[in-house]
């Protein structure tokens, strides 16, 4: 059976709805942001336009859009209007690779029920399988890595086609401090690989929704009633891990790039308008993608181990609510969506949290702490775990 | 066959584009982001002859690594779009171009002619030929060229050191730790 | 038509071709320019056009040895870009230019 045009179709929107869902989190999280931060420091924050100030994300979006649009007299042009659009596109390839739900299986179906009249399609369409996710990759891990580091080219091109000192010297920082994160980023997560021993987002999360299981010395050891996440083996690489996303998203204690005490606004000095929203959202697609490896990684994924897995959320539609074939697929997808969502924007608020309580690092205290701190601590960790499975794994009979 | 070829065919266009473009772009920050562009779609092209590993590695270790080195290291400099960016002298120019033309069609008519030659089947990617896992990439790695992999390791160390020798500030940046 | 047949049927040959012609636009890039850098660019391009050439043996025979050589060809080259660049460094440091020609005074 091959590949036809109703998967295509589906897969299609589905990748469209991904990076649409990514770009509307978007004035949601700036609003969220802007009354979290006002909650914070005791004001009130934007209330006035509409309920609980909600509408005023329309108001910036059309005030946004209608600006007057300008390049810099001395600016590359090319350049100057090409980085905003990179700088969407790493985060938005990378977020459409992480599962943020368990896969679809859908049985053969001639016609769609829709309540109280059903469409008839005429012909039966196969079993399908759409994974809850833009697309499939069997490296995720490797292929969302080589993904992000990609956002350096958008700083330095914002820095570079401004033709501004600020921006130049914003980029030049952004991207020293990417690039030297991410070393400690790449090798945090070495750990993780060693434990589920693979690469595949889907597969680690599998193992994450069983009950806490690990060899001790040879024999099977399993603690029931705690879930099976890789926080439990790796606090020390999560630590390292959510520390160096942060200085891959250039938010607050890292935000050196757009010091506006030092740097006006770092390499989006020269921007306005759309495109400097654009960058907003190439910040905001950053934060969605770290707090989705974080949870995929470290917090059990679209699962919670004893109430939400694949089995109990499938029992629960079929036995309890007693329906039958293609609805307990969907809903029971839908079910675990929520849970990954749920556990999105718990990470979303940490991010958000920790801009406006922590303050600004200086330069070289943050090259310090990457270079100096972070990637022994990595690099421990890594030696440390290879060591404690071969001792553990090992056949002592 | 035709799912195959639009894709390759796309992909080999923008590959060679832009290294056409790398090539003869005067400005080099413009030459250094269109070699970037060649190696993101060289990524997908390992991609899609089934090395999805490498293809990856591509990503992090030359579009990701080796190339923003290249675009920052420009940007320092604030080089101008040069007025003299290729080498003098017409005829000297012409036999450059000329013997590597001769170059490119001595290595076409030869894969061409050796067609038999190599036992492979020559039908679309992937008959035959199972997704390589990164697991048996790294058994290999780890058994048998285990030792070119230290030597490797070794040779990065002297490179890091030697790269910070050549390119050290008398007195340094930590001058007073 | 047999041609078309060539055409569409894509092969080994067709990546081989493909990578032929990369590594003629490296070397011409490394011949014509004039800028260390760019030189180095081109002999990156020259690298890949090889990665090229291994990956689409490595995956038509199903041997993955072509596999672990572009992995050693990539760490190579990143190491060489770097040594690359401090002398590019080192050079514009002192002449305030990158031409290739600056590199006869190189001295110890």
């Amino acid at each position: 059976m091959g590949v036809d045009l109703f998967e295509i179709t589906v897969n299609l929107v589905k990748m469209i709805f991904i990076f649409v869902m990514m770009v509307n989190a978007v004035p949601l999280l700036v609003w969220v942001e802007r009354r979290g931060s006002a909650f914070i420091q005791n004001r009130y924050g934007p209330n006035r336009v509409g309920p609980l100030g909600l509408v005023q994300l329309l108001a910036d979006a059309v005030k946004f859009i209608f600006k007057e649009e300008f390049v810099p007299g001395k600016g590359h042009r090319l350049v100057f209007y090409l980085a905003p659009v990179v700088a969407l596109i790493p985060g938005a390839l990378a977020f459409a690779a992480i599962p943020l739900s368990m896969p679809i299986e859908l049985g053969e179906f001639s016609q769609i029920p829709l309540g109280l009249f059903t469409i008839d399609l005429g012909e039966t369409y196969g079993p399908y399988r759409f994974a809850f996710q833009g697309y499939e990759i069997g490296i995720g891990i490797v292929f969302v890595l080589g993904v992000s580091s990609l956002a350096a080219y958008a700083l330095l091109m914002a820095g570079w086609g401004s033709a501004n000192k600020y921006s130049l010297y914003g980029a030049l920082r952004a991207s020293a401090q990417t690039i030297s994160y991410e070393l400690a980023l790449g090798l945090s997560l070495v750990g993780i690989l060693l434990l589920f021993n693979t690469f595949n987002f889907k597969e680690i999360v599998e193992i994450q929704s069983q009950a806490l299981t690990f060899s001790f010395l040879g024999s099977q050891m399993t603690v029931p009633y705690l879930p099976n996440w890789g926080i439990i083996y790796q606090p020390v690489g999560a630590i390292i891990f959510f520390a160096a996303m942060f200085a891959e998203t250039n938010r607050l204690p890292f935000d050196l790039p757009e010091a506006e005490a030092e740097l006006v606004a770092g390499y989006h000095t020269e921007y306005g308008g759309i495109k400097m929203n654009m960058f907003y959202i190439g910040e905001y697609g950053h934060m969605l993608v770290a707090s989705a490896l974080m949870v995929t990684f470290y917090f059990g994924g679209y699962t919670l181990y004893p109430f939400f897995t694949p089995e109990t959320v499938n029992q629960f539609w079929s036995e309890t609510m007693g329906l039958t074939g293609n609805p307990v697929a969907l809903l029971s997808s839908l079910s675990l969506h929520l849970v990954f969502m749920v556990k999105l924007v718990i990470f979303l608020w940490v991010f958000i949290h920790v801009r406006w309580t922590l303050p600004r690092f200086r330069y070289d205290q943050l090259m310090d702490l990457g270079w100096k701190t972070m990637l022994p601590w990595a690099l421990a960790n890594t030696i440390l775990t290879a060591v404690v499975i071969l001792i553990m794994r090992a056949a002592w009979s | 066959m035709l799912g195959a070829a639009i894709p390759f065919y796309i992909l080999s266009f923008l590959v060679l584009f832009f290294a056409y473009k790398t090539i003869t772009s005067p400005n080099p920050i413009h030459c250094a982001l269109h070699l970037a562009i060649t190696m993101i779609n060289l990524a997908f092209i390992f991609f899609g002859l089934n090395s999805p590993f490498i293809g990856g590695v591509q990503l992090v270790v030359y579009a990701g690594a080796v190339m923003v080195l290249f675009v920052m290291v420009l940007m320092l400099f604030d080089l101008k779009t040069e007025v003299r960016a290729f080498s003098r002298g017409l005829f000297s120019s012409f036999l450059k171009v000329a013997s590597s033309g001769f170059l490119a069609g001595i290595l076409i008519v030869g894969v061409l002619m050796s067609t038999d030659m190599l036992d492979v089947t020559s039908d679309s990617v992937g008959v035959g030929v199972k997704a390589t896992s990164s697991t048996d990439i790294a058994l290999l790695l780890f058994n048998q060229y285990v030792f070119a992999f230290e030597v490797l390791g070794l040779l990065l160390l002297l490179v890091a050191v030697g790269a910070v020798a050549v390119s050290r500030i008398p007195g340094g940046t930590h001058a007073n730790d | 038509m047999p041609m078309t047949e060539a055409f569409l049927n894509v092969g080994l040959n067709h990546y081989l071709i493909l990578s032929a012609l990369l590594f003629t636009m490296g070397m011409i890039g490394v011949l014509m320019r004039k800028n260390v850098i760019v030189i180095l660019m081109g002999i990156e391009l020259m690298l890949n056009a090889v990665n090229l050439s291994f990956i689409s043996f490595s995956s038509y025979s199903g041997n993955l040895n072509g596999q672990i050589m572009v992995f050693f060809v990539m760490t190579i080259a990143a190491a060489e870009a770097a040594v690359g660049l401090a002398l590019a460094v080192a050079i514009y440091k002192r002449y305030k230019e990158i031409n290739i020609r600056f590199f006869e005074q190189l001295r110890g």
